[in-house]
């Protein structure tokens, strides 16, 4: 064909980009070996404090997906002073995140009133079998450990 | 023994028989890798020619309009990210917006600055996958890497500041996100951008604006991607205005429509910024209109990060969100176009009813004008160019 455009000179030029990346720093990392510092406020994992929830269900309310499950009972306390008012304390029986179907959102962690549920930037957790992927009350405790101190912030 | 004449007489006529071939139907997806999601064209091909195409939509169909009827605002904010997920900040904007002109909320200025700094970034981040994207329909992989990685490093920013990368979920009603939900002894305080977001976004944009140039000396003198895009999948002005194309398509058209100039959603009125105009309307143009969009928005954050003044991120909003009785339209510009939320309110929760104008659709809808006459290899790249998503065109 008459209109068909000289080769030569893309090749030229598309070779020397070639050899100029052969001698700069990949900007990649080898992941199972060198993994990146996520960012603290990276969505990852949200963690529970099971001391400080009092199964208000407000976080299994909002949730867009429903994909949190809380089970509680209620129980007496023995008053603190001898006379005292016998105090109803809730128990958290269950408190599962499946997430199989949760969509990292983040609005559970913000209604929470009583500071229960926190974002960690922990994100490997993938698993073979799908069920897996609800996390059981015990399991949400351990991320808080993950849960990294404020960051500062621009004034 | 026929003379010459009359042997290319016959020649000719039975070249002309055996060339009456019937139309044949060729079915294009609806899973073809190259269409941004799950898009079925059928195409009636004459030998290599298409002549006609019927676009068949909905494979990605989410229901947002429906499901927003039974969600809260603040549900409905999370699940919005995901209609275009390519500028899945962007989208979020005009149905806050819409919600807030509803209820009367003056929004602070620093958190109207903030969103319009995170706006052009998302839009960045989207026209940088773009320029990716569509050299690599051409067969070219190499551009694909170098607008990734600088994509990367845009997106790294955004999750910086919002906990994700695709997905910020970021405004709220009233203002930006109050608590960012992180770190143990600040939760419930209202958190700010995080230290250093000004310093690594100049940065970020430096490299963006260096990355467009090496992306312009790549491509636009290479011979190939010059052959397949230069004169190929022209749209004139006047049919992109009435089949309501908006977007970098419309302006790689030569019309200079954008809504960054002529609403008042966001301060774009105080920073300085040229609307790239293509004068073709060809591939070609479509392309370097987003080129110089990204260099655009890289000049309008630089100028946006000066100006961000201090203050509140918050205006005073109750706890549980309910929006008075009315209904509203609110449009914005997006990364493939306008976008917009008509939304009705009846008092309650959530919304009574959202009708979601996305920018894709219209920009899909003059498939079969723009397809017409154009041979099979040229389909892709003429589709390429015109840069939708699935998700945004089906909802």
């Amino acid at each position: 064909m008459a209109d068909t455009p000289n080769p030569i000179p893309g090749m030229i030029r598309g070779m020397s980009v070639t050899w100029k990346t052969l001698f700069t720093k990949p900007v990649t990392v080898n992941y199972p070996k060198v993994k990146e510092e996520p960012h603290p406020r990276a969505r990852g994992v949200i963690a529970l404090d099971q001391d400080a929830c009092t199964v208000c269900m407000l976080c299994a309310r909002s949730c867009p997906d429903w994909c949190i499950y809380i089970e509680g009972h209620k129980e007496e306390q023995e008053p603190s002073k001898p006379g005292g008012r016998v105090r109803v304390r809730a128990e958290l029986d269950r408190f599962d995140i499946d997430y199989a179907l949760c969509m990292y959102c983040g609005i559970c962690v913000e209604v929470c009133p009583f500071d229960a549920l926190f974002w960690s930037p922990e994100y490997e957790y993938g698993e073979q079998e799908m069920g897996e992927l609800l996390h059981r009350k015990e399991k949400l405790q351990d991320w808080l450990e993950t849960v990294p101190d404020a960051p500062a912030l621009e004034s | 023994m026929l003379d010459a004449q009359a042997m290319a007489q016959i020649s000719e006529t039975s070249v002309a028989v055996e060339l009456e071939t019937s139309d044949m139907t060729l079915n294009i997806g609806p899973q073809h890798p190259s269409t941004h999601g799950v898009l079925r064209l059928v195409a009636k091909v004459d030998g290599e020619v298409i002549t006609d195409v019927r676009p068949i939509l909905g494979y990605m169909h989410r229901g947002y309009e429906k499901i927003s009827e039974v969600r809260t605002y603040p549900q409905v904010i999370a699940l919005i990210n995901r209609i275009d997920w390519t500028s899945g900040y962007a989208n979020e904007i005009p149905f806050v917006v819409a919600a807030e002109r509803l209820m009367g909320i003056e929004v602070p200025e620093r958190a109207q600055w903030i969103r319009l700094i995170l706006t052009e970034m998302t839009r960045i981040s989207a026209h940088l996958l773009f320029m990716g994207s569509f050299p690599l329909e051409l067969g070219a992989t190499t551009p694909l890497m170098f607008a990734l990685r600088d994509r990367e490093r845009v997106l790294d920013v955004l999750e910086s500041v919002t906990g994700g990368r695709f997905h910020p979920n970021f405004n709220r009603i009233g203002g930006i996100k109050p608590a960012a939900g992180a770190g143990k002894e600040q939760k419930k305080l209202t958190q700010d951008l995080p230290a250093g977001f000004f310093t690594e976004t100049e940065a970020a944009m430096d490299g963006v604006i260096a990355s467009t140039d090496q992306l312009e000396k790549l491509l636009r003198k290479n011979e190939i991607f010059v052959a397949r895009t230069k004169g190929i999948g022209v749209l004139p002005p006047e049919v992109a205005l009435s089949y309501g194309v908006t977007g970098p398509n419309l302006r790689a058209s030569g019309v200079p429509y954008d809504l960054r100039n002529e609403t008042d959603y966001l301060p774009y009125d105080q920073v300085d910024f040229e609307i790239p105009v293509g004068t073709e309307g060809d591939s070609f143009d479509r392309w370097w209109v987003r080129l110089a969009e990204i260099r655009q928005s890289a000049n309008i954050v630089k100028q946006a990060i000066q100006k961000v003044p201090s203050g509140p991120l918050q205006a005073k909003v109750p706890k549980i969100i309910k929006v008075p009785k009315g209904e509203t339209y609110v449009r914005a510009e997006v990364p493939k176009g306008v976008m917009g939320y008509y939304l009705v309110s009846e008092g309650g929760q959530g919304p009574y009813r959202v009708k979601i104008r996305t920018a894709s659709f219209s920009n899909l809808s003059m498939l079969p004008w723009i397809l017409e006459g154009v041979i099979v290899p040229d389909l892709l790249a003429v589709m390429g160019s015109l840069d939708f998503v699935l998700g945004d065109v089906d909802r």
